[in-house]
Protein backbone atom coordinates (compact mmCIF):
# COMPACT_ATOMS: atom_id res chain seq x y z
CA UNK A 1 0.00 0.00 0.00
CA UNK A 2 0.98 3.27 -1.29
CA UNK A 3 2.06 5.77 2.10
CA UNK A 4 -0.38 7.88 0.56
CA UNK A 5 -2.78 6.09 1.01
CA UNK A 6 -1.77 4.74 3.89
CA UNK A 7 -1.92 8.19 5.63
CA UNK A 8 -5.32 8.28 4.38
CA UNK A 9 -6.45 5.82 6.05
CA UNK A 10 -5.27 6.92 9.56
CA UNK A 11 -6.87 10.41 9.05
CA UNK A 12 -10.12 8.68 8.48
CA UNK A 13 -9.48 7.11 11.91
CA UNK A 14 -8.60 10.47 12.92
CA UNK A 15 -5.45 9.13 14.60
CA UNK A 16 -1.30 9.80 14.12
CA UNK A 17 -0.05 7.55 11.52
CA UNK A 18 2.58 6.58 14.18
CA UNK A 19 -0.12 5.12 16.32
CA UNK A 20 -0.36 1.64 17.83
CA UNK A 21 -2.31 -1.18 16.99
CA UNK A 22 -4.76 -0.72 20.03
CA UNK A 23 -4.97 2.60 19.46
CA UNK A 24 -6.15 1.66 15.64
CA UNK A 25 -8.77 -0.72 17.15
CA UNK A 26 -9.79 2.08 19.73
CA UNK A 27 -9.75 4.66 17.15
CA UNK A 28 -11.89 2.27 15.33
CA UNK A 29 -14.31 1.44 18.27
CA UNK A 30 -14.99 4.96 19.35
CA UNK A 31 -16.20 6.38 15.68
CA UNK A 32 -18.26 3.14 14.62
CA UNK A 33 -20.20 3.99 18.18
CA UNK A 34 -20.20 7.51 17.30
CA UNK A 35 -22.28 7.12 13.70
CA UNK A 36 -24.33 4.24 14.07
CA UNK A 37 -25.88 5.65 17.58
CA UNK A 38 -27.82 8.48 18.18
CA UNK A 39 -25.83 11.36 20.67
CA UNK A 40 -26.22 14.75 22.10
CA UNK A 41 -23.69 15.33 19.24
CA UNK A 42 -25.83 13.93 16.35
CA UNK A 43 -29.33 14.76 17.53
CA UNK A 44 -29.13 18.24 16.62
CA UNK A 45 -28.06 18.13 12.85
CA UNK A 46 -29.58 14.84 12.60
CA UNK A 47 -32.09 15.66 9.87
CA UNK A 48 -29.49 17.49 7.60
CA UNK A 49 -26.64 14.62 8.70
CA UNK A 50 -28.94 12.04 7.08
CA UNK A 51 -29.33 8.16 8.17
CA UNK A 52 -27.73 7.57 4.12
CA UNK A 53 -24.77 10.14 4.98
CA UNK A 54 -23.44 8.85 8.21
CA UNK A 55 -23.67 5.23 6.71
CA UNK A 56 -21.39 6.63 4.09
CA UNK A 57 -19.14 7.64 6.72
CA UNK A 58 -19.01 4.21 8.56
CA UNK A 59 -18.63 2.34 5.46
CA UNK A 60 -15.16 4.51 5.09
CA UNK A 61 -14.73 3.60 8.55
CA UNK A 62 -14.61 -0.18 7.86
CA UNK A 63 -12.49 0.86 4.61
CA UNK A 64 -9.72 2.02 6.48
CA UNK A 65 -9.49 -0.31 9.91
CA UNK A 66 -10.19 -3.19 7.44
CA UNK A 67 -6.92 -2.07 4.94
CA UNK A 68 -4.94 -1.06 8.14
CA UNK A 69 -5.85 -4.58 9.08
CA UNK A 70 -4.59 -6.53 5.77
CA UNK A 71 -1.46 -3.80 5.61
CA UNK A 72 -0.12 -5.32 9.02
CA UNK A 73 -1.15 -9.01 8.20
CA UNK A 74 0.56 -8.88 4.61
CA UNK A 75 3.62 -7.27 6.24
CA UNK A 76 3.61 -10.27 8.46
CA UNK A 77 3.06 -12.97 5.83
CA UNK A 78 5.38 -11.20 3.23
CA UNK A 79 8.42 -11.16 5.67
CA UNK A 80 7.78 -14.39 6.83
CA UNK A 81 7.77 -15.80 4.02
CA UNK A 82 11.28 -14.50 3.46
CA UNK A 83 12.33 -15.98 6.25
CA UNK A 84 12.28 -13.40 7.96
CA UNK A 85 10.74 -13.11 11.45
CA UNK A 86 6.64 -12.36 11.70
CA UNK A 87 6.38 -8.99 12.43
CA UNK A 88 4.47 -8.72 15.90
CA UNK A 89 0.90 -7.64 15.11
CA UNK A 90 -2.08 -7.84 18.21
CA UNK A 91 -4.05 -9.13 15.17
CA UNK A 92 -1.63 -11.87 14.28
CA UNK A 93 -1.05 -14.03 17.20
CA UNK A 94 0.01 -17.23 15.78
CA UNK A 95 3.01 -16.96 17.93
CA UNK A 96 4.78 -19.86 17.09
CA UNK A 97 8.39 -17.98 16.02
CA UNK A 98 7.82 -15.82 19.06
CA UNK A 99 11.07 -17.39 20.39
CA UNK A 100 12.84 -16.86 16.65
CA UNK A 101 11.62 -13.38 15.97
CA UNK A 102 14.78 -11.55 14.96
CA UNK A 103 13.92 -7.06 13.96
CA UNK A 104 17.40 -6.96 12.67
CA UNK A 105 18.34 -3.17 11.36
CA UNK A 106 18.07 -4.75 8.18
CA UNK A 107 14.43 -6.22 8.75
CA UNK A 108 13.67 -2.37 9.89
CA UNK A 109 15.03 -0.69 6.43
CA UNK A 110 12.88 -3.43 4.15
CA UNK A 111 9.85 -2.57 5.92
CA UNK A 112 10.34 1.04 6.16
CA UNK A 113 11.37 0.96 2.08
CA UNK A 114 8.40 -1.23 1.25
CA UNK A 115 6.24 1.22 2.63
CA UNK A 116 7.92 4.62 0.76
CA UNK A 117 9.27 5.95 3.95
CA UNK A 118 12.01 8.11 3.56
CA UNK A 119 14.53 7.98 6.76
CA UNK A 120 14.27 12.12 7.34
CA UNK A 121 10.17 11.84 7.28
CA UNK A 122 11.23 9.03 10.23
CA UNK A 123 13.42 11.39 11.46
CA UNK A 124 11.13 14.58 11.38
CA UNK A 125 8.26 12.45 13.18
CA UNK A 126 10.20 11.12 15.53
CA UNK A 127 12.65 13.32 16.43
CA UNK A 128 15.73 10.99 16.05
CA UNK A 129 18.64 12.09 14.18
CA UNK A 130 19.11 10.69 10.73
CA UNK A 131 22.58 9.73 11.32
CA UNK A 132 21.20 7.69 14.46
CA UNK A 133 18.43 5.96 12.35
CA UNK A 134 20.87 4.84 9.92
CA UNK A 135 23.28 3.26 12.48
CA UNK A 136 20.27 1.59 13.86
CA UNK A 137 19.13 0.17 10.46
CA UNK A 138 23.28 -0.57 9.77
CA UNK A 139 23.59 -2.10 13.10
CA UNK A 140 27.17 0.11 13.50
CA UNK A 141 26.81 -0.61 17.11
CA UNK A 142 29.73 1.06 17.83
CA UNK A 143 28.73 4.50 16.84
CA UNK A 144 25.32 4.33 18.88
CA UNK A 145 24.14 5.72 22.43
CA UNK A 146 24.49 3.98 25.10
CA UNK A 147 21.63 0.94 26.31
CA UNK A 148 19.08 3.18 27.88
CA UNK A 149 18.81 5.84 24.85
CA UNK A 150 19.15 3.35 21.97
CA UNK A 151 16.41 0.93 23.39
CA UNK A 152 13.99 4.31 23.11
CA UNK A 153 15.32 5.03 19.86
CA UNK A 154 14.61 1.41 18.73
CA UNK A 155 11.28 1.76 20.09
CA UNK A 156 10.34 5.07 18.40
CA UNK A 157 11.35 3.50 15.33
CA UNK A 158 9.41 0.59 15.33
CA UNK A 159 6.07 2.41 16.50
CA UNK A 160 6.56 4.93 13.21
CA UNK A 161 6.59 1.36 11.29
CA UNK A 162 3.66 -0.13 13.26
CA UNK A 163 5.79 -2.93 14.82
CA UNK A 164 5.23 -3.93 18.39
CA UNK A 165 7.95 -1.26 19.77
CA UNK A 166 8.80 -3.78 22.67
CA UNK A 167 9.81 -6.69 20.87
CA UNK A 168 11.56 -4.83 18.35
CA UNK A 169 13.67 -3.14 21.09
CA UNK A 170 14.00 -6.66 23.41
CA UNK A 171 15.52 -7.93 20.03
CA UNK A 172 17.65 -5.50 18.72
CA UNK A 173 18.80 -4.72 22.77
CA UNK A 174 19.77 -8.72 23.01
CA UNK A 175 22.25 -8.62 20.12
CA UNK A 176 23.48 -5.04 21.15
CA UNK A 177 24.23 -6.96 24.48
CA UNK A 178 25.74 -9.95 22.43
CA UNK A 179 28.33 -7.72 20.70
CA UNK A 180 29.11 -5.66 23.75
CA UNK A 181 30.08 -8.67 25.68
CA UNK A 182 31.70 -9.79 22.62
CA UNK A 183 34.08 -6.44 22.96
CA UNK A 184 34.58 -6.95 26.49
CA UNK A 185 36.06 -10.68 26.04
CA UNK A 186 38.67 -9.48 23.24
CA UNK A 187 40.16 -6.68 25.58
CA UNK B 1 7.61 27.18 20.40
CA UNK B 2 5.66 29.84 20.16
CA UNK B 3 3.58 30.18 16.59
CA UNK B 4 4.64 33.64 15.66
CA UNK B 5 1.86 34.48 13.01
CA UNK B 6 -1.97 34.38 15.09
CA UNK B 7 -1.94 36.75 17.75
CA UNK B 8 -5.69 37.79 17.36
CA UNK B 9 -7.92 34.90 19.06
CA UNK B 10 -11.89 35.39 19.08
CA UNK B 11 -13.95 33.47 21.54
CA UNK B 12 -17.32 32.41 20.02
CA UNK B 13 -19.58 29.32 20.12
CA UNK B 14 -23.16 30.45 20.15
CA UNK B 15 -24.64 30.08 22.80
CA UNK B 16 -24.72 31.87 25.81
CA UNK B 17 -23.70 31.09 29.61
CA UNK B 18 -20.58 28.56 28.10
CA UNK B 19 -18.18 30.86 29.70
CA UNK B 20 -16.51 32.62 26.89
CA UNK B 21 -16.13 35.44 28.98
CA UNK B 22 -14.66 33.08 31.80
CA UNK B 23 -12.08 31.19 29.17
CA UNK B 24 -11.43 34.71 27.77
CA UNK B 25 -10.13 36.39 31.33
CA UNK B 26 -8.58 32.91 32.51
CA UNK B 27 -6.82 32.90 29.39
CA UNK B 28 -5.51 36.61 29.34
CA UNK B 29 -4.30 36.21 32.66
CA UNK B 30 -2.05 33.22 32.13
CA UNK B 31 -0.65 34.57 29.05
CA UNK B 32 -0.01 38.14 30.26
CA UNK B 33 1.22 35.80 33.33
CA UNK B 34 4.20 34.85 30.65
CA UNK B 35 5.56 38.69 30.36
CA UNK B 36 3.23 38.69 26.75
CA UNK B 37 1.60 42.02 26.28
CA UNK B 38 -2.57 41.39 26.08
CA UNK B 39 -5.36 43.33 25.23
CA UNK B 40 -9.10 41.85 25.77
CA UNK B 41 -11.89 42.94 23.63
CA UNK B 42 -15.81 42.51 25.10
CA UNK B 43 -17.81 42.97 22.48
CA UNK B 44 -20.61 40.64 23.83
CA UNK B 45 -23.83 42.31 22.40
CA UNK B 46 -25.86 40.94 24.75
CA UNK B 47 -24.21 42.29 27.69
CA UNK B 48 -20.36 43.10 28.02
CA UNK B 49 -19.10 41.79 31.58
CA UNK B 50 -15.74 40.68 30.93
CA UNK B 51 -14.98 43.51 33.77
CA UNK B 52 -16.64 41.69 36.00
CA UNK B 53 -14.01 39.07 35.99
CA UNK B 54 -11.44 41.13 37.57
CA UNK B 55 -13.66 42.59 40.11
CA UNK B 56 -13.39 46.68 38.36
CA UNK B 57 -15.99 48.33 37.74
CA UNK B 58 -17.56 48.87 34.02
CA UNK B 59 -15.13 50.83 32.00
CA UNK B 60 -16.76 54.58 31.27
CA UNK B 61 -15.32 54.24 27.68
CA UNK B 62 -16.22 52.00 24.98
CA UNK B 63 -16.09 51.28 21.45
CA UNK B 64 -18.94 53.58 20.87
CA UNK B 65 -15.83 56.32 21.44
CA UNK B 66 -14.20 54.75 18.47
CA UNK B 67 -17.16 54.52 16.38
CA UNK B 68 -18.02 57.68 16.56
CA UNK B 69 -15.29 59.84 18.55
CA UNK B 70 -12.64 58.45 16.61
CA UNK B 71 -10.84 57.22 19.76
CA UNK B 72 -7.66 55.31 19.09
CA UNK B 73 -8.07 51.71 20.63
CA UNK B 74 -5.26 52.48 22.83
CA UNK B 75 -6.97 55.29 24.52
CA UNK B 76 -10.13 53.14 25.53
CA UNK B 77 -8.05 50.65 26.68
CA UNK B 78 -8.47 50.24 30.87
CA UNK B 79 -6.48 48.53 33.81
CA UNK B 80 -7.63 45.36 34.67
CA UNK B 81 -5.13 44.92 37.62
CA UNK B 82 -2.74 42.33 36.33
CA UNK B 83 0.39 43.17 35.02
CA UNK B 84 0.36 43.13 30.69
CA UNK B 85 -3.25 43.18 30.57
CA UNK B 86 -5.95 45.90 29.66
CA UNK B 87 -9.52 45.78 28.48
CA UNK B 88 -11.46 47.24 25.73
CA UNK B 89 -15.51 46.94 26.03
CA UNK B 90 -17.85 47.18 23.48
CA UNK B 91 -21.58 47.92 24.63
CA UNK B 92 -24.86 47.48 23.53
CA UNK B 93 -25.18 50.61 21.50
CA UNK B 94 -22.00 50.22 19.48
CA UNK B 95 -22.49 47.27 18.31
CA UNK B 96 -26.27 46.67 18.55
CA UNK B 97 -27.67 45.44 14.65
CA UNK B 98 -27.46 47.72 12.43
CA UNK B 99 -25.95 50.64 14.11
CA UNK B 100 -22.44 50.16 12.50
CA UNK B 101 -21.80 50.47 8.99
CA UNK B 102 -19.70 47.60 7.09
CA UNK B 103 -17.06 50.52 6.42
CA UNK B 104 -16.58 51.43 10.39
CA UNK B 105 -16.31 47.39 10.93
CA UNK B 106 -13.78 47.37 8.66
CA UNK B 107 -11.98 50.24 10.37
CA UNK B 108 -12.50 48.72 13.54
CA UNK B 109 -10.58 45.09 12.24
CA UNK B 110 -7.77 47.26 10.46
CA UNK B 111 -7.19 49.09 14.06
CA UNK B 112 -7.41 45.72 15.78
CA UNK B 113 -4.76 44.58 14.09
CA UNK B 114 -2.57 47.05 14.84
CA UNK B 115 -2.19 46.13 17.81
CA UNK B 116 0.34 43.19 16.80
CA UNK B 117 2.38 43.74 19.75
CA UNK B 118 -0.14 42.45 21.75
CA UNK B 119 -2.36 39.31 21.76
CA UNK B 120 -5.51 40.62 21.47
CA UNK B 121 -8.62 38.22 22.82
CA UNK B 122 -11.99 38.76 21.65
CA UNK B 123 -14.88 38.04 23.80
CA UNK B 124 -17.43 37.50 21.18
CA UNK B 125 -20.33 36.84 23.22
CA UNK B 126 -23.47 34.84 21.81
CA UNK B 127 -25.37 34.44 18.90
CA UNK B 128 -24.63 34.20 15.09
CA UNK B 129 -25.20 38.11 14.44
CA UNK B 130 -23.17 39.40 10.95
CA UNK B 131 -21.38 41.40 13.33
CA UNK B 132 -20.56 38.71 15.48
CA UNK B 133 -19.28 36.39 12.76
CA UNK B 134 -17.37 38.56 11.03
CA UNK B 135 -15.58 39.19 14.17
CA UNK B 136 -14.95 35.75 13.95
CA UNK B 137 -13.45 35.12 10.54
CA UNK B 138 -11.26 38.04 10.96
CA UNK B 139 -9.41 36.38 13.76
CA UNK B 140 -6.55 34.31 13.39
CA UNK B 141 -7.31 31.52 15.85
CA UNK B 142 -11.32 31.04 15.74
CA UNK B 143 -12.07 29.60 19.18
CA UNK B 144 -15.53 28.08 20.06
CA UNK B 145 -16.57 26.98 23.16
CA UNK B 146 -18.76 24.26 23.95
CA UNK B 147 -20.84 23.12 26.95
CA UNK B 148 -21.28 19.29 27.46
CA UNK B 149 -25.31 19.67 26.45
CA UNK B 150 -27.42 19.25 23.63
CA UNK B 151 -28.60 22.79 23.65
CA UNK B 152 -24.86 24.21 23.63
CA UNK B 153 -24.62 21.84 20.75
CA UNK B 154 -27.18 22.76 18.60
CA UNK B 155 -25.84 26.37 18.78
CA UNK B 156 -22.56 25.44 17.91
CA UNK B 157 -23.47 23.83 14.90
CA UNK B 158 -25.20 26.90 13.95
CA UNK B 159 -22.71 29.45 14.49
CA UNK B 160 -20.29 27.49 12.80
CA UNK B 161 -22.37 26.47 9.61
CA UNK B 162 -23.35 30.25 9.73
CA UNK B 163 -19.80 31.49 9.50
CA UNK B 164 -18.69 28.80 7.03
CA UNK B 165 -21.48 29.90 4.78
CA UNK B 166 -20.57 33.82 5.42
CA UNK B 167 -16.96 33.14 4.33
CA UNK B 168 -18.08 31.08 1.05
CA UNK B 169 -20.18 33.54 0.16
CA UNK B 170 -17.78 36.50 0.56
CA UNK B 171 -14.79 34.75 -1.05
CA UNK B 172 -16.63 33.29 -3.77
CA UNK B 173 -17.68 36.60 -4.40
CA UNK B 174 -13.91 38.00 -4.05
CA UNK B 175 -12.69 35.11 -6.88
CA UNK B 176 -15.47 36.56 -8.81
CA UNK B 177 -18.51 34.30 -8.67
CA UNK B 178 -20.29 37.01 -6.60
CA UNK B 179 -24.00 35.24 -6.53
CA UNK B 180 -23.52 31.52 -7.06
CA UNK B 181 -24.01 31.33 -2.90
CA UNK B 182 -27.05 33.54 -3.62
CA UNK B 183 -28.60 31.88 -6.71
CA UNK B 184 -28.20 28.29 -5.31
CA UNK B 185 -29.53 29.30 -2.41
CA UNK B 186 -32.65 30.67 -3.60
CA UNK B 187 -32.98 28.10 -6.26
CA UNK B 188 -32.70 25.15 -2.92
CA UNK B 189 -35.75 23.98 -3.85
CA UNK B 190 -35.37 23.18 -7.90
CA UNK B 191 -31.91 21.28 -6.51
CA UNK B 192 -33.47 20.28 -3.27
CA UNK B 193 -30.43 21.80 -1.10
CA UNK B 194 -31.73 21.53 2.44
CA UNK B 195 -27.83 22.32 3.87
CA UNK B 196 -24.77 23.87 3.85
CA UNK B 197 -23.26 20.40 2.96
CA UNK B 198 -25.63 19.73 0.50
CA UNK B 199 -25.48 23.40 -0.66
CA UNK B 200 -21.22 23.35 -1.20
CA UNK B 201 -21.86 19.62 -3.04
CA UNK B 202 -24.13 20.77 -5.10
CA UNK B 203 -22.26 23.79 -5.96
CA UNK B 204 -18.88 21.62 -6.79
CA UNK B 205 -21.31 19.34 -8.77
CA UNK B 206 -22.44 22.49 -11.38
CA UNK B 207 -19.38 24.45 -10.88
CA UNK B 208 -16.17 21.92 -11.37
CA UNK B 209 -14.02 25.10 -11.08
CA UNK B 210 -15.68 26.50 -7.55
CA UNK B 211 -14.99 22.86 -6.00
CA UNK B 212 -11.00 24.43 -5.35
CA UNK B 213 -11.69 27.38 -4.16
CA UNK B 214 -14.50 25.88 -1.79
CA UNK B 215 -11.51 23.02 -0.57
CA UNK B 216 -9.05 26.28 -0.08
CA UNK B 217 -11.48 28.46 2.05
CA UNK B 218 -12.45 25.18 4.01
CA UNK B 219 -8.54 24.72 5.06
CA UNK B 220 -8.10 27.96 6.05
CA UNK B 221 -10.99 27.67 8.50
CA UNK B 222 -9.44 26.00 11.22
CA UNK B 223 -11.32 25.97 14.47
CA UNK B 224 -10.42 25.35 17.87
CA UNK B 225 -12.55 23.69 20.58
CA UNK B 226 -12.65 24.25 24.35
CA UNK B 227 -14.68 21.73 26.31
CA UNK B 228 -16.18 23.84 29.09
CA UNK B 229 -17.92 23.16 32.43
CA UNK B 230 -17.51 18.93 32.32
CA UNK B 231 -19.09 17.02 34.72
CA UNK B 232 -17.18 13.67 33.85
CA UNK B 233 -14.56 12.09 32.23
CA UNK B 234 -17.17 10.68 29.77
CA UNK B 235 -17.85 14.21 28.81
CA UNK B 236 -14.17 14.45 27.49
CA UNK B 237 -15.62 12.54 24.59
CA UNK B 238 -18.21 15.38 23.91
CA UNK B 239 -15.23 17.25 22.38
CA UNK B 240 -13.34 14.71 20.57
CA UNK B 241 -16.84 13.23 18.62
CA UNK B 242 -17.30 16.90 18.12
CA UNK B 243 -14.18 17.50 15.98
CA UNK B 244 -14.82 13.83 14.34
CA UNK B 245 -18.41 15.21 12.98
CA UNK B 246 -17.50 19.01 11.92
CA UNK B 247 -14.64 17.32 9.74
CA UNK B 248 -16.21 14.23 8.28
CA UNK B 249 -19.92 16.02 7.64
CA UNK B 250 -18.64 19.74 6.93
CA UNK B 251 -15.22 19.32 6.22
CA UNK B 252 -13.99 21.72 8.73
CA UNK B 253 -10.88 21.09 10.65
CA UNK B 254 -10.56 21.51 14.23
CA UNK B 255 -8.38 21.04 17.17
CA UNK B 256 -9.77 19.77 20.22
CA UNK B 257 -7.31 21.91 22.69
CA UNK B 258 -8.86 21.20 25.94
CA UNK B 259 -11.42 21.08 28.82
CA UNK B 260 -12.19 22.96 32.21
CA UNK B 261 -14.23 20.82 34.62
CA UNK B 262 -17.17 22.37 36.47
CA UNK B 263 -15.91 24.50 39.56
CA UNK B 264 -17.63 26.01 41.71
CA UNK B 265 -14.53 28.38 42.46
CA UNK B 266 -14.95 30.09 39.24
CA UNK B 267 -18.31 31.62 41.06
CA UNK B 268 -17.02 32.36 44.03
CA UNK B 269 -13.97 33.80 42.74
CA UNK B 270 -16.43 36.61 40.90
CA UNK B 271 -18.36 36.85 44.25
CA UNK B 272 -15.13 38.17 45.48
CA UNK B 273 -14.00 40.39 42.61
CA UNK B 274 -11.02 38.67 42.44
CA UNK B 275 -9.50 37.43 39.02
CA UNK B 276 -9.76 33.56 39.05
CA UNK B 277 -6.38 32.25 37.68
CA UNK B 278 -4.55 34.37 40.37
CA UNK B 279 -7.66 33.61 43.16
CA UNK B 280 -7.35 29.55 42.67
CA UNK B 281 -4.33 29.65 40.75
CA UNK B 282 -3.20 26.08 41.91
CA UNK B 283 -6.70 24.53 41.32
CA UNK B 284 -7.43 21.57 38.82
CA UNK B 285 -9.66 23.91 36.50
CA UNK B 286 -6.85 26.65 36.44
CA UNK B 287 -4.74 23.96 35.36
CA UNK B 288 -6.61 22.69 33.00
CA UNK B 289 -6.74 26.66 31.77
CA UNK B 290 -3.04 26.39 31.28
CA UNK B 291 -2.99 23.47 29.18
CA UNK B 292 -5.36 24.51 26.46
CA UNK B 293 -3.92 27.84 26.43
CA UNK B 294 -0.37 26.37 26.09
CA UNK B 295 -1.85 24.17 23.29
CA UNK B 296 -3.45 26.99 21.62
CA UNK B 297 -0.37 28.71 21.46
CA UNK B 298 1.15 26.27 20.48
CA UNK B 299 -1.51 25.17 17.96
CA UNK B 300 -1.35 21.62 19.01
CA UNK B 301 -4.12 19.69 20.39
CA UNK B 302 -4.51 17.75 23.63
CA UNK B 303 -3.31 14.61 24.42
CA UNK B 304 -5.88 12.76 25.61
CA UNK B 305 -4.94 9.16 27.37
CA UNK B 306 -6.73 5.92 26.00
CA UNK B 307 -9.13 6.29 28.39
Amino acid sequence: MSRKNLKRYFEILEIDSGASLSEIRNAYIRLKRLYSTDSIVITPIADEFSKKRRLAVLQQIEEAYTKLNEELKDEHQKSTYFGKPGIASENVSEGEEGDSVSFSGDVLRQIREKRGIHLYEVALDTKIRVEILENIEHERFDALPQEVYLKGHVSNYARYLLLDPRKVADDYISRYKAWKADVKDKT
Amino acid sequence: MVEKEGKIWAIGGGKGGTGKSFVTSAMGTYIAGKGKRVILIDIDIGGANLHSFFGISRPKKSLTDFFEAGASLNKLAVKTGIDNMSLITGDIHSLASDNIKFTQKLKLFRHIMKLNKHYVIIDLGAGSHNNTIDTFLMADKKIVILEPEITSVENMYHFIKNALFRKLRMSLREYGFKDIVEQMWERREEYNIKSLRELMDCIRDNFSYVGDIIDKELSDFKLYLILNKIRSSDDILIGSSMKSILMKYLGVDTKFVGFVEYDDSVWRSMRERRPFMLNYSLSRSAKEVEVFTENLLKGKEIKLSRN
